[in-house]
């Protein structure tokens, strides 16, 4: 990761501007996807 | 005798169009009823602050009522942050527990942030400032301030215009983006109605666990996402219903009219004027086209896995942008539209607040990943 990092700092504006792209929209995606077990995971909780 | 017409005499070009401005937001205002109660106060704080010698603003070195609420509320982020308890007293996550696949749309249609940052850094400006354009493609009003208050201050007059207006412009840009995304087939896809009640401790609990989910991955949302929290915590205690009302009504209505005149107060014409300011508006309006066509593809591509008798509506993905509730009154119209009794409401809904939920923690993320890269 951190040498992701090291080669993104040295990159083009546009260049980071993908990398926090990529990395953000992967981070909305997990971070929703977490929430979404922990809905479902609470509905099936509550009807035992 | 040149210091009694001062007045007149310090008048610039530059000045009388943003009077102009002004006169127009303030016209959309009253008018069109687009976003009133920002735009107003944003449009006649924008005159006030480009009247001669701005003693609004500040006079002699002493700082005007409008620097004044702006070190208070806008530079030090508060007013974005009181306004994010009374949008999460507002929220109900109710129809998202009953229909928790529609969390994805809430990430899905945050695509036009990025694309727009993207954009944004071809067109020369630097990173911290593209995310800042970026974020207008949040549909959120606060999370624009505030970002643009961390990484670009000089902006913050244009972004938060943007941010605003096509916010209240969600009913003419999103149905055009939609029909060309979509057949009237799909269009018509009607989906089941889920009546189950969510348990009260799930609606208490979730807005804590998503705080803590938010301040471990990026710790940076934090303020973001707990205020946001916070009101909504304060509405599903079932404990609070005073300060529930309080945060929905005096809180809410207090705080946006300090932040709109403060906007508009700094919205002076040196500031304001310029080529970027133009660039500004209208890569906001590409944010929200691309915001509304990522969560319509997204539906799409989830129709693919899905079988028939579950298919979902395209639509509800351009719902997924964080303008609440507007977006999902918006599709609701549209499916009426195309087929009279087609009731997506309630989806709809789930799909909004989600976009709330993936709003803030995308400028989240991009507050905690830009700096990583550039100082």
């Amino acid at each position: 990761m951190d040498g992701i990092i090291e080669i993104l700092r040295n990159a083009s504006s546009t260049e980071q501007a993908i990398g926090v792209s990529v990395g953000g929209l992967i981070g909305v995606f997990a971070t929703l996807a977490f929430f979404f077990v922990l809905i479902v995971a609470a509905d099936r909780f509550s009807k035992h | 005798m040149q210091d009694v017409f001062i007045g007149f005499t310090s008048i610039t070009w530059k000045m009388l169009i943003m009077y102009g401005i002004g006169g127009i937001l303030i016209w959309l205002a009253i008018k069109k009823q687009y976003e009133p109660m920002l735009l107003l106060p944003i449009g006649f704080g924008a005159i006030l602050v480009n009247l001669p010698l701005a003693i609004a603003w500040e006079h002699e070195g002493v700082p005007g009522f409008l620097r004044v609420l702006y070190d208070a509320g806008i530079a030090n982020e508060l007013f974005p942050l009181l306004i994010f308890i009374a949008v999460g007293a507002m929220i109900d996550f109710g129809p998202l527990f009953r229909n928790p696949l529609m969390i994805f749309f809430g990430a899905a249609a945050q695509f036009g942030i990025f694309a727009t940052m993207i954009i944004a850094t071809l067109l020369g400006f630097d990173l911290k400032t593209a995310a800042s354009i970026g974020i207008i493609g949040a549909a959120d009003g606060p999370t624009a301030i505030y970002v643009a208050t961390k990484f670009a201050k000089d902006y913050l007059a244009p972004i938060s215009v943007a941010a605003y207006s096509y916010m209240s412009l969600v009913p003419l840009i999103q149905p055009p983006v939609i029909r060309l995304l979509t057949t009237k087939e799909e269009r018509r896809i009607h989906m089941p109605l889920h009546e189950k009640q969510s348990p009260q401790w799930l609606r208490v609990l979730f807005p804590i666990l998503v705080t803590m989910t938010a301040g471990i991955i990026a710790p940076i949302s934090v303020p973001l996402v707990g205020s946001l929290m916070f009101g909504n915590l304060i509405r599903e205690s079932g404990v609070l219903e005073r300060l529930s009302q309080t945060a929905q009504n005096e809180l809410a209505y207090l705080v946006t009219l300090l932040l709109g005149i403060t906007i508009g107060g700094s919205m002076s014409a040196e500031k304001f004027l310029n080529k970027d300011t133009i660039l500004i508006l209208v890569m906001g309006l590409v944010a929200f086209i691309f915001d509304t066509a990522g969560g319509v593809l997204f539906a799409k591509l989830f129709n693919l896995f899905l079988p028939r008798e579950r298919k979902i509506n395209p639509m509800i993905g351009a719902c997924g942008i964080s303008a609440f509730p507007m977006s999902a009154r918006v599709i609701q119209k549209m499916a009426n539209e195309e087929e009279r009794g087609n009731i997506i409401l309630m989806q709809a809904i789930g799909a909004n607040v989600s976009g709330q939920l993936g709003s803030i923690i995308a400028g989240g993320l991009v507050l905690a990943l830009v700096p990583l890269l550039v100082k």
